[in-house]
């Protein structure tokens, strides 16, 4: 009992840093989502019905998410520097292949009938796509968009390794100071509050999803 | 070649039912039923009347909640499942080939189960593929995804044959197959087992494949009651009730004419001639019988022409050139149905019976056909008026 | 033509992908064998004392933890598929899917003082971070097994292990492994993680690159562990198309 006591008079005493770090944390994923989510699904509405397209973007993304974490926050340090650019870039290549791949699923699941009458009652290629396909995909879509951000989340904490913000500081310094006193409460810290950022993300991202679902295919 | 009593039943079940937790009513009630040994007997009826289940009750793929199954005279309630599903052919409507395996894999299951020979079991696969009607040559190797619904159907009777079974249990087996290939395939399947003589019980929701297949058929209610249990020309001649009515739909008495033959009638005579006699005779013949057409044969006795009144008043032309050529010839094993077929696009309204060389046995008349169907009915109901004479038989007429 | 190569015909991906990772390992070797080195670096990328035992550890750790994820999630996904233990199915796979909200960092600091910074810690915490896709996709895979082919093995007198063993494990395969190709993945990955915690791998050389600031260091670690996790992966796509039964 008293460990956890003492793990909430740490996190008491610490509010500001520990406060500024989930901020840092929490900045640094969403513009990652944002991005990644603007590019997977830009992406993969442009190679939709393109076979070799479809393969090349869904190879690429398959290699980028093959590459492990660590060597992708470091094989950018020689151009980009250290800081929050490695973090950016490699969190971005990694969180890309969930959307992408349920963006190419979804749209490509979409009933053909359905697709067929929408053309037939004279909707345009781009009228079909917005009005018809994405409302239909979005579920899908929206999955792979909560996958990713839990990925993204989670691997962020590693950004502090090359010297990008966030919670990863916590586990870095308690990993530093292992033993000594406070060393496992700053581990914790920095791992709690990491799953609850990701958890509160994923809660977020569902009551989206309730709202932008229609309802007729939630 | 099976040295238990003949008489009794292959399989039998007694006060047999199965009650699905949380449900009002039984899926089966309290049924009793048994199957003879070499019969095809077909389980028929509406979709959700506990069919399947009753079939699947008999290899215990669903485990019955009261009564006894006893197979080949031996009580296998308790048994253990599999083994007994081992003596059984089982065959479904999907099929359920294994797709990883290669047809002769496929076919071999049970052998293998059963722990037989490799060279027994190669013999054996052949040999079945043989008889289905698949070159064990050209398909052995296959796979399942290589072959069509068809082909796919005969290696799963096939497979159902392996370690020739006495007993083949078929759900809907033909169910997922167009029509055009279903045909052919009850018609395979109608003749190997006319050779292979197992005890079969067929499960369909289709009243023309459960006639076409069935030594008995039994037309089940909800609740697999049985609603009747008989010969399909008695179930077509003598209705039962008015579910049995429906069920059978209209038609049931044309149908019927397709388990009769020519060669059972009684025919009445006919007025005929050869080609080569004169009009004057032609004209007594005709006057002398009852029926308004006179039949022309030719030396060998076989059919010719159909003359009448009129053609005889207009000219002198030689017979074998007056009135309308004969079409509707059948010969003696042709069905009734056939048969009426065949009158319905006569001039005279009459069937010549020929044998195989075309000579004339006899005209078929629809007086004829009409006396049929009336003995038929007529035997039907003493049939039932006497079997409630002596027990209380399954399916009483209401 | 073998009989591997033909199975590889008719995906480019696969052929291609070897011949490209072997240029990406010479170009890199020379890359750096002909750098101008200090010191440091020099020691830091010298082959027999450095990056071929960090190579080695890495290739153990990843393999190890992969080991003991089969063990442990294989059986698991088929206990949980089976009619008594399915009830479970739905909360494990609900546990183990917000488990990827777990920071791996953490979780293996966390282990690491509990366990102490030994070989073994790491690979515990490696086994426990790729457990979930081979237990999701073995359930998947055997679910998916179509039921007719069951009830027909069933209806022979299979019991129920002969039919899990001849038809429901064989047709899960595909599925299976690919499960298991994303595990080693995930694995190569964490692998380059353990020298926080004193397990080893071609971290190390990342790290003391990071550390001393020697960008061709750390650029020589993490290409090398890139490229080793192409590589494994690339082993596992072939093993996947190697061992998926004929017929399918």
């Amino acid at each position: 009992m008293s460990g956890i006591t003492n793990w909430f008079e740490y996190v008491g005493d610490r509010w500001s840093d520990v406060w500024g770090a989930s901020w840092d944390h929490l900045m640094l994923v969403i513009q990652v989502m944002i991005v990644a989510t603007v590019l997977s699904v830009a992406v993969g509405v442009a190679v939709r019905n393109n076979a070799t397209l479809r393969n090349i973007a869904l190879g690429v993304a398959g290699i980028l998410i093959t590459i492990p974490s660590l060597a992708l926050f470091t094989i950018f340090i020689p151009i980009v520097g250290l800081g929050f650019k490695p973090a950016f870039i490699a969190l971005l290549l990694y969180a890309i292949l969930p959307i992408l791949r349920n963006t190419i699923t979804g749209l490509r699941e979409v009933d053909p009938n359905v697709l067929e009458s929408a053309r037939g009652m004279g909707l345009n290629g781009t009228q079909r796509l917005i009005r018809v396909q994405l409302p239909l995909a979005w579920p899908v879509i929206l999955a792979g968009i909560r996958v990713s951000t839990l990925i993204t989340t989670g691997f962020a904490a590693i950004a502090t390794l090359v010297a990008g913000p966030g919670l990863g500081i916590f586990i870095k310094d308690g990993l530093r100071r292992l033993g000594l006193p406070l060393s496992m409460e700053s581990v914790w810290t920095g791992t709690i509050f990491t799953i609850l950022l990701a958890l509160a993300l994923d809660l977020v991202l569902s009551t989206i999803g309730r709202f932008t679902t229609s309802r007729g295919v939630r | 070649m099976n040295q238990s009593d003949t008489t009794e039943p292959m399989i039998r079940l007694d006060r047999v039912s199965k009650v699905y937790p949380g449900q009002s009513s039984p899926a089966v009630a309290e049924l009793s039923l048994d199957i003879a040994r070499g019969e095809v007997l077909v389980l028929v009826g509406p979709s959700g009347c506990g069919k399947s289940t009753t079939l699947r009750l008999i290899n215990r793929m669903i485990e019955p909640s009261n009564g006894r199954i006893i197979f080949d005279g031996e009580d296998v309630t308790g048994v253990n499942p599999d083994l007994l599903r081992r003596r059984i052919g089982y065959v479904i409507q999907q099929i359920g080939l294994f797709p990883h395996m290669t047809i002769a894999d496929n076919v071999a299951t049970v052998p293998r189960l059963l722990g037989w020979k490799k060279d027994k079991i190669r013999a054996r696969v052949d040999e079945l593929l043989d008889m289905v009607g698949l070159e064990p040559n050209v398909y052995r190797d296959r796979y399942p995804k290589e072959l069509s619904g068809g082909q796919a159907q005969r290696c799963g009777v096939a497979r159902a044959l392996g370690a020739d079974p006495e007993v083949l249990l078929m759900d809907e087996p033909f169910g997922a197959i167009d029509p055009i290939t279903r045909d052919r395939l009850q018609n395979e399947f109608l003749r190997l087992q006319s050779e292979l003589k197992k005890t079969i019980v067929f499960v369909t929701h289709d009243i023309d494949e459960a006639m076409k297949m069935g030594d008995r058929i039994a037309i089940l209610k909800e609740s697999s009651q049985i609603a009747q249990l008989d010969k399909p020309e008695h179930i077509l001649a003598y209705p039962v009730d008015d579910f049995v009515d429906d069920f059978i739909g209209s038609g049931s008495t044309l149908k019927g004419l397709s388990f009769e033959r020519v060669r059972d009638l009684e025919l009445s005579p006919y007025p005929m001639i050869r080609h080569n006699a004169g009009h004057a005779q032609a004209r007594r013949v005709l006057d002398e019988a009852p029926q308004r057409w006179l039949l022309v044969l030719d030396d060998m006795d076989r059919p010719l022409r159909w003359v009448n009144d009129s053609h005889l008043d207009r000219t002198d032309r030689p017979l074998r050139d007056l009135g309308h050529p004969v079409r509707a010839k059948v010969e003696p094993n042709a069905t009734l149905h056939d048969t009426l077929e065949a009158m319905l696009t006569s001039m005279a309204g009459c069937a010549c019976v020929i044998d195989k060389r075309g000579s004339l046995q006899g005209v078929v008349e629809i007086e004829a056909l009409t006396d049929v169907i009336r003995r038929l009915r007529a035997n039907a109901r003493k049939h039932y008026e006497d079997e409630n004479g002596q027990s209380q038989p399954t399916g009483t007429p209401s | 033509m073998a009989p591997g190569l033909r199975l590889l015909r008719g995906n480019v991906g696969l052929m291609v992908a070897p011949v490209v990772i072997a240029i990406a390992g010479v170009l890199l070797a020379v890359r750096v064998g002909g750098a101008e080195k200090d010191f440091s670096e020099a020691s830091a990328l010298q082959w027999s004392e450095r990056l071929w035992p960090q190579l080695r550890r890495h290739i153990e750790l990843t393999m190890w933890s992969t080991f003991w994820v089969l063990i442990i999630a294989i059986p698991l996904g088929i206990l949980l598929t089976r009619p008594r233990l399915k009830f479970l199915a739905g909360p494990v796979l609900t546990v183990a899917n917000s488990g990827q909200a777990i920071p791996a960092y953490g979780l293996l600091v966390l282990l690491a003082a509990w366990l102490g910074t030994t070989f073994s810690t790491a690979v515990i915490a490696f086994t426990i971070f790729a457990i979930l896709p081979v237990l999701r996709n073995t359930m998947v895979g055997l679910d998916q097994v179509d039921k007719s082919v069951i009830e027909a093995g069933r209806g022979m007198g299979m019991s129920r292990r002969r039919a899990l063993v001849s038809i429901e494990l064989p047709l899960a395969v595909p599925v299976i492994l690919a499960g298991v190709r994303t595990a080693l993945v995930i694995n190569v990955g964490m692998a380059a993680l353990a020298f926080l915690i004193g397990g080893g791998g071609l971290g190390e050389t990342i790290n003391s690159g990071l550390k001393l600031q020697r960008d061709l260091t750390t650029f020589t670690g993490a290409a090398m562990v890139a490229l080793l996790a192409l590589t494994v992966d690339w082993i596992a796509a072939v093993a996947e198309r190697v061992l998926r039964p004929r017929g399918l």
